[in-house]
C-alpha cells in the first residue's frame, strides 16, 4: 500500500448535544504518518472529537482540516477516511472478502483491481483463506483483522480508531496493538485511536493527548506524558503514583520551587509549574518504580526510613507500602535475581529517591 | 406424572378446538351433496368448478387481490419510512405518533369502518377502489411498522457508519447495507399486510357496494341466499393461499423472529 498521508487539524471544535457541551474548544495538529492517541475516561469527548474529524458528527464551531483542505462542510463518504468502530461494525450479511471491497466497490473501482487489493490486505493481515466466512463466523482477533483491513484497503488519507479493543480479552488485546503499531508504522498512514486505556496509549502512540471534560489537558510523547504528567488527573490515569502533600516556600534563582512536604516537614527542591507562589500547596507525584530499597548515597537522593506496611507480589514485581515520617509510599522493586526474598511485612526499611524524579502541581480541586 | 398428562390432554383439546372449524370446512368442499353440511355426503370437485360459474365472487375475489396488493405497496414505503423515523430519531411527540401508529390494532373496528366512512363519504370515495385502499392502509400500517421497527432494531447504527465512512452516500448506505438487512421484517410485514387486508371485513362492508366488492363481503351475500358447498370451496383455496404465504415466509425469514 502506498502512502499518501495527510496531517490532521483541530482549531476551536466545540459540540453541544442539547444542554450538555461535549467538546468544548479542542486544538489538535497531527503531522503526517502520526499516531495519536486520544485516551480519557468515558465523557471526556474523545469519541465525539474522532466522530466530528470522521464526519459523523457536525463540529458547532471551529475548524477541521484534513491535509490542506477545509474538511466541516465535506461529508464523510468524500472524506477518504478509513475507520475501525468498537466492535468492529462489520456488515453480518457480507463475506469477509465483501466487507474488505465495500469501500473500493463504493469507489467504483474495476472488479479486477478490487479483487487484487482485497487479497493483498487480506495477505496484509493474515487472513487469506478466509474469504467466504461471515462475520459471525470469525474470533473476535479476526473481526478485528477485518475491520482493519476493511479500513485500509480504500488507501484513506487517515484512520481512525474508536476503542477497537475493548471487546478483545487481554492476551489477545496486547498482541493486536503491536500489530495494529507494525501495520501502521508499515503503511505510514496518519492515525488516531480513542482509548480509555492507558497501556493501550502507551504501547501505540507517538503521542498521547490526555482529555477531560472535553478539552485536551496534556499532549506529549508517551514518555513525556508518564515521566512529566502535568496536572495530578493525568498522573493518576496513567499509571501508579505516589501522591504526597507540600507547601510551597518560594522559588529559587534556578526556576525551581522550594516545598516543603507534609506531614514529615522535609524541605526539598523540585521543578514546579510558574505561577506557584509562596504558601501554595501543591502535590507532589512519585511513581513507585522512583523508589529503590537501600539507595546508595548520592547527592540529590532523598532517604527514608520506614516499616513495611503491606506487600503487594504481581509476579515480575513486588509493590512495597513503606510508612515513613513523609507518609505512605508505595515502592515498585523487580522480582529478579532468582526470586530474591523481598521484604517482609513490618519489617524496618530503608528507601530513597531522587528530588528529580518528583513531579510538582496544583492539588486536585476535591481534595 | 399426572400434571404433566393433564397438560397434554389440555394441549390436545386446545388444538382441536381451534382447527375444528378448519377440519369442517375442508371436507365440506368436497362433497357432492348441494347443502353446506357436515359431514359431507360423497366426494366430488364440482363445487370449485362452480365458483368459475359465479363472475360476482370472481371478480369479488380480484378486487380484494388488487386493493391487498395496492394497499400493501404503499404501506411497505410508509411503514418503513415511519419505523426509521420512530426508532432512529428522538423529537417531540414521537412516543404520542408511535402509539397512533398502533391504534388501528386495538381500536374496535367497527367504530373505525364508521369514522372512514364518514370520512371518505364527503370525498365521494365510497364504492370505489381508492376509497378501499385507502381504508385498507390505515388497517394494515400498524403491522408494517411494527415488523420493520422489531427488524429495525436489530440493524446497529454503527453499519451504516461504518458504510459511509467508507464512501457510500447515505442512500448507497440503505441499499447495500440496510435495504438487505430490513428483508425479514419487510417480507413478513407484507405477508401480514396482504392476509389481513385480502380478509377485512368490518370496515369494507361500509365502502362496498354495487360494482365495488370485496370477497369476503361477496361470500356473506351469497351465503344470505344459497349455502351451497361454493362457500367451502372458496374457504378452502383461502386456507391453502394463506399456508402457503405463511410457510414461505416461515422459510425465507422466520416468523418467531419477527413476533418474539
Amino acid at each position: 500500500m502506498s502512502t499518501n498521508a495527510k496531517g490532521v487539524s483541530l482549531a476551536g471544535i466545540v459540540k453541544w448535544y442539547g444542554k450538555v457541551q461535549a467538546v468544548r474548544g479542542v486544538d489538535l495538529d497531527v503531522a503526517p504518518g502520526e499516531m495519536v492517541s486520544l485516551l480519557g475516561p468515558s465523557g471526556c469527548g474523545k469519541t465525539t472529537t474522532l466522530r466530528m474529524i470522521a464526519g459523523l458528527e457536525v463540529p458547532d464551531a471551529g475548524e477541521i482540516r484534513i491535509g490542506d483542505a477545509r474538511a466541516n462542510d465535506v461529508p464523510p463518504w468524500k472524506r477518504n477516511i478509513g475507520m475501525v468502530f468498537q466492535n468492529y461494525a462489520l456488515f453480518p450479511h457480507k463475506t469477509v472478502a465483501e466487507n474488505i471491497a465495500y469501500g473500493l466497490v463504493m469507489r467504483r473501482l474495476p472488479r479486477a483491481e478490487i479483487a487484487t487489493r482485497v487479497a493483498d490486505a487480506m495477505r496484509q493481515v493474515q487472513l487469506s483463506g478466509l474469504d467466504d466466512r461471515v462475520p459471525s463466523q470469525l474470533s473476535g482477533g479476526q473481526r478485528q483483522r477485518v475491520a482493519l483491513a476493511r479500513a485500509l484497503v480504500t488507501r484513506p488519507d487517515v484512520l481512525l480508531f474508536d476503542e477497537p479493543l475493548a471487546a478483545l480479552d487481554r492476551k489477545l488485546r496486547e498482541q493486536m496493538q503491536v500489530e495494529i503499531r507494525q501495520l501502521q508504522r508499515a503503511v505510514g498512514i496518519t492515525t488516531i485511536f480513542v482509548t480509555h486505556d492507558q497501556d493501550e496509549a502507551l504501547t501505540l502512540s507517538d503521542r498521547i493527548v490526555v482529555m477531560e471534560g472535553g478539552r485536551i489537558v496534556q499532549s506529549g510523547t508517551p514518555g513525556e506524558i508518564y515521566e512529566r504528567p502535568g496536572s495530578h488527573f493525568v498522573s493518576d490515569f496513567i499509571g501508579m503514583m505516589n501522591a504526597l502533600r507540600a507547601t510551597v516556600l518560594g522559588r529559587e534563582g534556578d526556576g525551581r520551587l522550594r516545598v516543603r512536604m507534609e506531614p514529615g516537614g522535609r524541605e526539598l527542591l523540585v521543578t514546579g509549574p510558574a505561577g506557584m507562589d509562596a504558601g501554595a500547596a501543591v502535590e507532589l507525584m512519585l511513581r513507585p518504580e522512583k523508589v529503590r530499597l537501600n539507595p546508595p548515597a548520592a547527592p540529590g537522593t532523598i532517604e527514608a526510613t520506614g516499616t513495611v506496611a503491606h506487600v503487594v507480589y504481581l509476579g515480575p514485581v513486588t509493590y512495597l507500602h513503606v510508612r515513613t515520617a513523609d507518609g505512605v509510599l508505595i515502592a515498585m522493586l523487580p522480582n529478579a535475581e532468582g526470586g530474591g526474598a523481598q521484604p517482609r511485612q513490618g519489617e524496618a526499611v530503608s528507601i530513597g529517591w531522587r528530588a528529580a524524579d518528583m513531579v510538582c502541581f496544583a492539588p486536585p480541586d476535591d481534595a | 406424572m399426572t400434571s404433566k398428562r393433564l397438560l397434554s390432554a389440555y394441549v390436545v383439546v386446545m388444538m382441536v378446538f381451534l382447527a375444528l372449524p378448519i377440519a369442517v370446512v375442508i371436507p365440506s368442499a368436497f362433497s357432492a351433496g348441494s347443502d353446506l353440511s357436515f359431514p359431507p355426503q360423497g366426494f366430488s370437485l364440482k363445487w370449485f368448478a362452480a365458483i368459475l360459474e359465479r363472475p360476482a365472487i370472481l371478480a369479488a375475489a380480484w378486487n380484494s387481490a388488487a386493493i391487498a396488493v395496492v394497499a400493501t405497496a404503499v404501506s411497505l414505503v410508509v411503514g418503513t419510512l415511519s419505523a426509521f423515523a420512530l426508532r432512529r430519531y428522538r423529537f417531540p411527540g414521537r412516543a404520542a405518533l408511535a402509539t397512533l401508529f398502533m391504534t388501528p390494532l386495538v381500536f374496535p373496528a367497527i367504530v373505525l369502518a364508521a369514522a372512514i366512512a364518514m370520512v371518505l363519504a364527503p370525498l365521494g370515495l365510497i364504492r370505489t377502489f381508492q376509497g378501499l385502499v385507502l381504508a385498507h392502509i390505515v388497517i394494515v400500517l400498524p403491522y408494517v411498522v411494527r415488523t420493520v421497527s422489531a427488524t429495525l432494531a436489530e440493524i446497529d447504527k454503527a453499519w451504516e457508519e461504518a458504510a459511509l465512512t467508507l464512501g457510500a452516500s447515505p442512500w448507497e448506505g440503505f441499499r447495500t447495507i440496510t435495504l438487505p438487512l430490513l428483508r425479514p421484517g419487510l417480507v413478513a410485514g407484507a405477508t401480514f399486510s396482504l392476509i389481513i387486508s385480502f380478509d377485512e371485513f368490518t370496515i369494507s362492508l361500509f365502502l362496498v357496494g354495487s360494482g365495488m366488492m370485496t370477497l369476503p363481503i361477496e361470500m356473506y351475500n351469497y351465503a344470505e341466499f344459497s349455502l351451497d358447498p361454493t362457500l367451502a370451496a372458496v374457504s378452502t383455496l383461502l386456507i391453502l393461499l394463506t399456508t402457503l404465504a405463511v410457510l414461505a415466509v416461515e422459510r425465507t425469514v422466520g416468523l418467531g423472529k419477527q413476533f418474539a
